[in-house]
């Protein structure tokens, strides 16, 4: 295990994990002092039947949400912040569960960094460590096995009109509860475990080699790969395997806290871009992207790269493979588990970025947009945290092969 | 056990540390200024900027400080040490004079200290981004391979910098940064 000669490691959240877990939200929420929660969710989970579950957990125990929003869109929004601290002020709501995937649970940040703050506009929270003060509590409950943001302490949500992203950083922004409940997962279709699943594999495996490693992160990135790669096929294919639902929302979480202390390099920073040029939901450009930043970065980091084997493919093809074959048949374990997930979704799931379509069966990536998104993907700072540079010719280099769907030719890779 | 009795105990003021950041920054603000003006590659990134482009590296909480900022006309300036009430629109704190040492004495590479968390950046993303990757260039003019090699993450080989450009350009940057 490396040992840096300096690391910072943070989690202050309080999870709960359990079949029937939600029934302890009363408790919870009275252990913190909390009497009036507002629930927010989106409509996506309403139509599915989970604020019913969260309610019922309640009721046993008389406790009543004073306030229900559902209408949080896909892509977080300022003005949806507004309307729901809005609805939290008139209903004189002391505290929010927020239940949903990754936009809701950024909404109810934003959201209780305006009540909690008594402000009426976000922006002068834009940035990191700009929340300077504990926040109301917050109880979240994820829907989606996948982004982690339960344990993050970050907030992503657009400003349509200004067209831009604020980013939002701050411990305070840390979750008080988080409460994993494998019913809430349970109706997730079959494509979206897959992405999400690989999505949170992402997370693990980049906290895991990146610059920003550490052992405390590495505890919890080795220990959700392990859990994902041990059920993430079975779920896509039994998605009533409830025990397999909460092995992935436990992966997670534990990936969340691993990659918000240890942060996330290439494949994060070209999704990034993908994202915001093309529209792609994040999970499925991480799916994509994984081997190739595997790949990319293996002549700084094959190392790593290779323990990430024993998680991955269990004891006995670790100690069977040579030390020097271990990076790439890490990879090539990833790719196995991408085609397995493409096979059992019956091919929804996209391998490579041609594949990728809309709900029209439009192509969502032309090649011609490559470049575009190489120049993006120049502004993002996880590549910061990558082991090896980046340049514009880099990442063309990268995206082509990750169209094609062809492994990179390592011998292209510049070499400091 | 009387707690008064006790001497309070003050902060060293590591005045050689703060001379030897003070150069580093006077040296790497001039370096700046010069490559702009020498480097097609740094050129270009300012150029893309925008036009109030205003950078503020600084040691919390007491400084050393350096400014650099594009003037009216767009070119890249070496502004001092001084507040002179400067609105940075880029500001790059580095948290402590140790970790600053280990920066400028390159037993810390510039990623690393990052990662480390050793570094804090206000201000647009996209803007430091550009920052870094000109920092990089500086580096790699101002400093000996065996040295720039800590300090970068991708030492430049020949087909990316040819050496006329960079020994060439190193020794307009000395000239440009040392001179006028």
């Amino acid at each position: 295990m490396q040992l840096p000669a300096y690391y910072e490691f943070c989690n202050s959240v309080k999870t709960i994990v359990g079949h029937k877990a939600l029934e302890q939200i009363p408790q919870s929420l009275k252990a913190i002092n909390a009497q009036r929660p507002m629930i927010i969710t989106d409509k996506g989970v309403e139509q599915a039947g989970l604020i019913k579950i969260v309610q019922a957990a309640m009721q046993k125990s008389k406790l009543k949400a004073a306030a229900i929003f559902d209408s949080v869109p896909a892509d977080s929004d300022v003005k949806v912040v507004n309307e729901v601290a809005k609805l939290y002020r008139s209903k004189k709501c002391d505290s929010i569960i927020a239940v949903g995937g990754g936009s809701v649970l950024d909404t109810a940040k934003g959201a209780n960094i305006l009540v909690s703050e008594n402000a009426a506009d976000l922006m002068q929270f834009v940035g990191y460590g700009n929340v300077k003060r504990k926040l109301r509590p917050l109880v979240a409950v994820p829907t989606t096995a996948g982004t982690g943001s339960e344990v993050t302490s970050v907030a992503v949500i657009a400003n349509h009109e200004k067209n831009i992203k604020m980013a939002f950083g701050s411990l305070f922004l840390l979750p008080d509860i988080a409460i994993l409940d494998s019913r809430m997962t349970k109706t997730l279709p079959p494509t979206i475990t897959a992405f999400t699943g690989m999505d949170a594999l992402t997370h693990a495996v980049e906290a895991y080699f990146c610059l920003a490693k550490n052992p405390l992160s590495d505890t919890t990135a080795l220990a959700a790969i392990q859990l994902i790669a041990q059920n993430l096929v079975n779920v896509v294919k039994k998605p009533s395997d409830l025990d397999g639902r909460l092995a992935l929302a436990l992966a997670s979480n534990l990936a969340g806290m691993a990659f918000s202390n240890s942060m996330v390099g290439l494949v994060h920073n070209i999704g990034h871009a993908i994202g915001g040029v093309c529209g792609v939901p994040h999970g499925i450009c991480m799916n994509i992207l994984l081997p190739y930043g595997l790949e990319y970065n293996m002549h700084k980091a094959a190392q790593h790269i290779g323990q990430l084997l024993y998680p991955l493919a269990g004891e006995e093809v670790y100690n069977k493979t040579p030390v020097k074959e271990r990076p790439l048949k890490t990879v090539e374990y990833i790719r196995k588990l991408i085609q397995d997930l493409h096979d059992a979704t019956d091919g929804k799931h996209p391998r490579f970025l041609k594949e990728v379509y809309d709900k029209t069966g439009k192509q969502m990536i032309p090649k011609e947009k490559l470049h575009d998104i190489a120049k993006t993907a120049m502004s993002d700072p996880a590549q910061f945290y990558n082991p090896e540079d980046l340049d514009y010719n880099d990442y063309i280099m990268v995206l082509e092969a990750a169209w094609e769907g062809i492994p990179l030719d390592r011998k292209k890779i510049k070499k400091g | 056990m009387n707690a008064l009795q006790y001497p309070e105990i003050k902060p060293k003021k590591k005045f050689i540390k703060r001379i030897y950041i003070a150069v580093m920054l006077w040296v790497v603000g001039r370096a700046i200024q010069a490559a702009a003006k020498v480097d097609k590659e740094v050129k270009e990134e300012f150029a893309k900027l925008k036009d109030n482009f205003l950078l503020k590296m600084w040691i919390w909480p007491n400084g050393p400080s350096m400014y650099v900022g594009k003037t009216k006309d767009g070119k890249v300036k070496y502004l001092g040490w001084k507040d002179k009430g400067y609105k940075p629109t880029l500001t790059m704190t580095i948290k402590s004079v140790e970790a600053a040492m280990l920066l400028f004495t390159f037993q810390e590479a510039t990623a690393i200290a990052t990662t480390r968390n050793r570094l804090v950046v206000d201000g647009d993303l996209p803007d430091a981004c550009a920052l870094v990757r000109i920092l990089n260039i500086v580096e790699v003019y101002l400093l000996p391979k065996i040295i720039a090699k800590l300090a970068v993450k991708r030492y430049p080989k020949c087909s990316q910098m040819n050496p006329f450009r960079k020994h060439f350009g190193r020794i307009l940057i000395y000239v440009r940064a040392f001179t006028f």
